[in-house]
């Protein structure tokens, strides 16, 4: 990585980079930051960073977080018919059901999907946001790595409400059998989403704090 | 890549206060020889990239473009696809149970519906947006930014077209709710006989059409569209 101490940045070099359609944008005089400045291509407000992107991803992080907890707690749907009466499924019922009955492999995909994602996600974004807060260096380009990799499988964890809705649309048998979402679904596509919003306001750029201008403090 | 050309501007003076209340699109150079990366800010120089090649950012290694393996009309036919199959997809049943001789299957809009008149309609908002409206979104704003730009027409509504698109894309999921469909009936048959319906296996097919357009990227659309209008 010794050539990356070579590279300018688009702060350094007044260019901005519009997130949305990538047309590459020099500002020709220097302006207040505080002066909006829309993409000329297609009205993206470009900026170095996104404001207010650490307030942001705390708030959604936080309140995934709070949700977390009725998410997995609560059942999520139940199931009756008229010899056994009403039953509750939590998410880690669920994944019980389908390891005792024999599919190991489907239980370790819903396994990681609902569980294993949502937890390493919630991990990942507080160990990103505290370390930008820090202005950190450490592990720059492994924290960069981890980003993208949460941002790329944060949408797998919607798997456990699709697979509810569906078993509420087939079975339904009348008093044969039936089944039911409960309140945890609720809370848990809310977790889901929340910590899709909360990956969408971190700005991966604040990995990579400019350096201080060294003439400026001597 | 080769380093980045430093600007000639680095050092002006800050402009008079009268100045910047009025940032026009004058005052914001296109800069089509440089990239700039979206996850780090690090600046490079473009270059053309070979097809089936990439190019990665030298400091933080996010993608920065591709060299496109996928002509236009191949993209094009995908999306005519796409729609079919998700027509297909939402009108046929995905799974149909046979529970001692009651037959019951379903839909994709009659589970959202059931879900909905369990009392859960904020799950059968997100499913119904995310596992239908948004990909179907996705396939149709395809076919229209693309349809039009092949024929060298900039389509009404372009950039709202775009910014809505990278929406879709971004909160679309075809593919996490085909494996749902996979658990769901792996689920119903270990209680009665379950049968995979037209639907999941047209899903299946959605997912690999959409993962190949996107994979596409929209840098062609915006690039052919500022060649046909001439702007920016
Ligand atoms: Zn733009
Ligand atoms: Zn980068």
């Amino acid at each position: 990585m010794s050539e990356a101490s070579s590279l300018q940045t688009g702060a350094q070099l007044r260019l901005y980079g519009c997130p949305t359609c990538g047309r590459v944008s020099q500002l020709l005089h220097p302006i207040a930051d505080s002066t909006p400045l829309p993409c000329p291509r297609c009205a993206t407000p470009l900026h170095h960073r996104r404001p207010r992107s650490l307030q942001r991803t705390w708030a959604y992080l936080i309140a995934a977080t709070i949700l977390y907890i009725p998410a997995n707690l609560l059942p999520i749907m139940s199931t009756s018919n008229v010899f056994q009466g009403e039953t509750l499924h939590t998410i880690l019922g669920g994944i019980e059901e389908l390891r005792t009955g024999g599919d190991w492999l489907l239980a370790l995909i819903v396994f990681i999907a609902s569980i294993a994602v949502p937890m390493l996600k919630i991990g990942a974004l507080l160990v990103l946001v505290i370390t930008a807060q820090r202005r950190s260096r450490w592990k720059q380009v492994e924290r960069a790595q981890l980003y993208r990799m949460i941002d790329a499988v944060g949408h797998w964890s919607m798997l456990d409400v699709f697979v509810v809705v569906l078993l509420v649309g087939t079975i339904r048998f009348g008093p044969l059998g039936g089944v039911m979402p409960e309140p945890g679904l609720l809370a848990f596509g809310a977790v889901v989403v929340l910590t899709m919003l909360a990956a969408g306001s971190f700005d991966p750029r604040l990995i990579w704090p400019e350096e201080e201008a060294p003439q400026r403090h001597p | 890549m080769t380093d980045p050309v430093p600007s000639a501007h680095a050092h002006a003076p800050f402009a008079p206060a009268a100045a910047r209340a009025t940032v026009t699109a004058a005052a914001l150079a296109a800069r089509h020889d440089l990239v700039v990366c979206n996850e780090c800010d690090a600046v490079h120089e473009r270059i053309t990239l070979a097809r089936g090649t990439v190019a990665r950012c030298r400091r933080c290694n996010a993608l920065l473009g591709r060299g496109h393996v996928i002509g236009t009309e191949k993209l094009l036919a995908f999306a005519i696809a796409s729609l079919l199959l998700i027509i297909i997809g939402n009108s046929a049943p995905i799974v149909t149970l046979d529970f001692q001789g009651v037959v019951s299957q379903a839909t994709l809009p009659q589970a959202i519906e059931a879900t909905w008149n369990a009392g859960q309609p904020f799950v059968a908002v997100l499913t119904a947006a995310t596992a239908l409206v948004f990909p179907l979104v996705f396939t149709i704003l395809r076919l229209y930014l693309l349809g039009s730009l092949v024929r060298g027409i900039v389509p009404r509504g372009f950039v709202p077209a775009m910014h809505m698109l990278a929406f879709v894309t971004r909160w679309g999921m075809a593919e996490v709710f085909m494996l749902g469909t996979l658990v769901a009936v792996v689920r119903c048959a270990s209680l009665t006989s379950a049968t995979p319906g037209i639907g999941l296996f047209a899903y299946g097919a959605v997912t690999l059409l959409i993962t190949a357009i996107t994979a596409a990227g929209t840098h062609n659309l915006w690039k052919r569209s500022s060649e046909i209008g001439g702007n920016a």
